[in-house]
């Protein structure tokens, strides 16, 4: 599963950042993480980008960006 | 910037007194992360005494002040917001070469105390520099609001650096602030930030790599803060790697070994990993949250204003709003201002000048291009004024963010970024504030591509040259025909968005990870601040350029002197020489070619030249009024600027302006022009170079030529291309000649 497939007011834990080079540093910079919890808060109306709840603040990432996003759904 | 600076503290002695240090000028740096309240905090301290400028060679905002407190004068240096000092964007790039390379004396760290956990990531890497640091501990009412405890001694101890709560907007802890950093400053030694540990791993990597480099280069370890390098050296930042120019990379790989065997090759993840634990545990140790958590006024918001059915309508409603307050508010105050200029102005310097017995060329010049130059200047003050303030309105308030959530996925298509969309609105307004809003943008790749596409939008001045051509040559169905205009100006900025992304902006897309801040009032002293700052900084900049081309201008309508005819004239000239060119698109005439020559001022130029090429005016004698009609004037119109502005505002009737009689023009112009030869003139007006006050603007903003030269060749061969093809193919299609 990857973040981008998560529906708002999901949560998941991100077990791996597939994203490579600049993606990746700044994605670890505002926190995204692996071990991190994660939670779908709203889709954009037209449908991208997201935003996602991290290290308790917001953060939006368009759908491309989260897809190398891995998440294990919690239950 | 020299790399070869010394590092401060090993040179001096720590403490320094007595009179030297009081004559000493302490640089600081202020450091932070985007939103956590820097610019207000940097505004609140020292005001109208920021100078605004560019860091060298990149598109990044440089402020700084120099100021006296407490009988000592330091030097504010803000630094750009950023997240982390990563080597992969200009403002992390620009910031750390400044922490690293300068060497200020002091640091102050900003910090938002709702959002610790985040903004310590970025205190730990500033640490890393090993210059001493004091934190503004900002946003702390709203903390406290919360109830949030934050334990700042415990904070203190743990990192070895002053923590100062302050609140930016409510201008609290800030002589605190300023008197715990000059405390700093005068002690360093005393104040060391502590060295924190990342774990045994990786700080035997880093003792390892410490020895042999040592060895190795010994010259490198003087000139950066050393453990800074060393972390930087084992993340093997590409910026450090190539500014160091390594060849003999064997002894990192080694120090590397361990380290990689147990926790993997990515290197970078590590360490941001480790520093993200710091910050977590940190934020465990001393911040204590109250245990229910009231929704907050910010997810009460979000529901409505990015709500799946009203968050596009909404978004159109602050827009028309944004848009009607730019230009509706400060359109009547440019007009006052301009017919100031206009007036008299115009008419104080020719009685100055003539009992000096000026020649009529030196009153022809002070008035119609010193003075004219200056008009054009300040005619852009209020809605470039306007602009600024109510962009960093939305800004402050964190609605920006959320309007590039909103319109993301649509201008993403052509290339671009969701906050490209403001820029692009109000350049249907005027271009320029519409070059100059592109400073909201991050990325220097989406703020020039939007900087660029910006002219495409048919503004206001281009508007009165397709009313004189409609309602000569369509009177039937005028506004179909300007319609058609504008939306030919979208098309073809979707179409030339499109061609940009391909071609001159190839490869990866620029990200869009962007924080969705918590709203917040933004306080009302900082926005006038951020305002003033930046309309100075147009006048001073822009206006230089504008008006050595309104001299210019000048030159070539009215020399050589005394010239009859303006056919004569160097313009009627140079118009002649250009003429040809038109020719295949239906109006190859030294008048047509004239006037958009001198439209290059401002598009609404070319009718004036036009009226005054075709349909010359009688000299008029009119009566001359005296100094005191002509102050009277002055006061009485800008209180009618004023009650216009707030009728408009209020949808109040606002009394007509009387129209300028161009009844001769048209009739002149029906002999000229065939329908579809002035369509495509129309066109042509439309695509062609942006007016010298566009280009100047992109000069400023972008801090060299490139753009806009590039900006004015792709417009000028566009625009003569879709004339070419709406002449050529209107007549093929018989749509006559």
């Amino acid at each position: 599963m990857n973040l981008a497939r998560l529906k708002p007011g999901q949560k998941g834990t991100i077990t791996s950042i597939g994203s490579i080079g600049p993606l990746k540093r700044r994605l670890m910079d505002m926190g995204v993480l692996v071990g991190e919890e994660v939670k779908v808060l709203k889709v954009a109306p037209m449908g991208d980008p997201i935003e996602v709840s991290i290290k308790s603040y917001n953060l939006s990432l368009r759908k491309k960006e989260a897809e190398g996003i891995a998440v294990e759904v919690a239950g | 910037m020299s790399t070869q600076l010394k590092y401060k503290d090993e040179e001096s002695d720590g403490e320094i007194s007595g009179r030297s240090a009081e004559a000493r000028v302490i640089t600081v740096a202020v450091a932070g992360n985007p939103n956590s309240g820097k610019s207000t905090l940097i505004n609140a301290i020292a005001g109208t005494r920021l100078h605004v400028g560019n860091w060298a060679g990149v598109t990044v905002e440089k402020k700084e002040a120099l100021f006296d407190f407490g009988g000592r004068k330091i030097r504010l240096v803000d630094l750009p917001g950023t997240y982390s000092l990563s080597p992969y964007s200009q403002e992390e790039i620009v910031a750390r070469d400044y922490l690293v390379h300068e060497r200020p004396d002091l640091i102050i760290n900003v910090v938002d105390a709702t959002n610790l956990e985040r903004n310590l990531y970025l205190t730990v890497q500033i640490m890393e520099l090993g210059i001493p640091v004091v934190m503004a501990l900002n946003i702390y009412d709203e903390a406290q609001e919360k109830g949030y405890r934050i334990d700042g001694k415990a904070m203190e101890e743990m990192l070895g650096i002053a923590v100062v709560p302050t609140s930016a907007t409510r201008k609290t802890g800030l002589d605190q602030l300023l008197d715990t950093a000059l405390r700093v400053a005068d002690a360093p030694k005393q104040r060391v930030p502590k060295k924190l540990n990342y774990g045994e791993d990786i700080e035997v990597a880093c003792d390892y790599l410490a020895k042999s480099f040592r060895t190795s280069y010994p010259a490198l370890t003087d000139s950066y803060p050393q453990r800074w390098l060393l972390l930087k050296l084992m993340e093997q930042d590409s910026h450090v790697m190539r500014e160091l120019d390594l060849d003999d990379l064997d002894f990192l790989d080694q120090a590397l070994h361990h380290l990689r065997k147990a926790h993997g090759e990515d290197i970078e993840s590590i360490m941001a990993d480790a520093r993200y634990s710091l910050a977590s545990g940190l934020t465990r140790e001393v911040l204590h949250k109250p245990e229910l958590r009231p929704t907050e006024i910010t997810e009460k918001i979000d529901k409505i204003v990015l709500n799946r059915f009203l968050g596009i309508p909404i978004f159109m409603a602050a827009m028309w709003l944004l848009f009607k307050l730019t230009f509706d508010l400060s359109a009547p105050f440019g007009a006052w201002l301009g017919s100031m200029t206009d007036g008299p102005f115009k008419r104080w310097a020719s009685a100055l000048l003539t009992p000096l017995g000026a020649p009529d060329w030196t009153v022809s010049l002070v008035n119609d291009g010193v003075i004219a130059g200056v008009g054009s200047v300040i005619v852009f003050v209020p809605v470039i004024f306007a602009m600024m303030f109510f962009i960093t309105f939305l800004e402050g308030s964190g609605y920006m963010a959320r309007a590039a959530f909103v319109m993301d996925r649509t201008m993403h298509a052509i290339g671009l970024h969701g906050k490209s969309f403001i820029p692009m609105l109000l350049g249907f307004g005027c271009n320029v504030p519409g070059i100059y809003a592109t400073r909201t943008l991050e990325n220097p790749k989406d703020k020039v591509l939007t900087a660029l596409l910006v002219p495409l939008m048919s503004c206001g001045a281009r508007l009165p040259v397709y009313v004189v051509f409609v309602s000569a040559f369509f009177p039937n169905n005028s506004s179909t025909v300007i319609w058609s205009l504008y939306v030919m100006g979208i098309l073809l900025a979707v179409l030339m968005g499109l061609i940009f992304k391909k071609t001159l902006f190839r490869g990866e897309a620029p990200m869009f990870i962007m924080e969705l801040p918590p709203y917040r009032m933004p306080s009302l002293h900082s926005l006038c601040v951020h305002t003033w700052e930046k309309g100075k900084h147009f006048l001073y900049k822009a206006g230089t350029y504008i008006f050595a081309v309104s001299i210019l201008v000048w030159f070539l309508l009215n020399l050589p002197w005394g010239v009859e005819h303006k056919r004569d004239s160097y313009l009627g000239q140079a118009g002649a020489v250009v003429a040809p060119v038109f020719q295949p698109m239906g109006f190859g005439t030294w008048e047509a070619a004239s006037s958009l020559i001198s439209g290059v001022i401002a598009k609404e130029i070319v009718v004036g030249t036009m009226g005054e090429i075709y349909a010359p005016k009688k000299e008029e004698q009119a009566e001359v009024p005296t100094l005191q009609e002509d102050l009277k004037e002055i006061g009485v119109s800008f209180g009618a600027a004023c009650s216009k502005a707030v009728k408009t505002l209020l949808y109040l009737p606002v009394p007509e302006e009387k129209e300028k009689d161009r009844s001769a023009l048209k009739q002149a112009l029906l002999g000229v022009f065939t329908p579809l030869s002035s369509y495509a003139f129309m066109v042509f007006v439309l695509l062609y170079m942006p007016c010298v006050v566009a280009i100047a603007a992109m000069r400023q903003e972008f801090g060299t030529w490139k753009w806009a030269v590039v900006g004015l060749g792709y417009q000028t061969a566009l625009a003569w291309c879709a004339a070419l093809i709406v002449y050529q193919g209107g007549r093929v299609l018989g749509l006559g000649g």
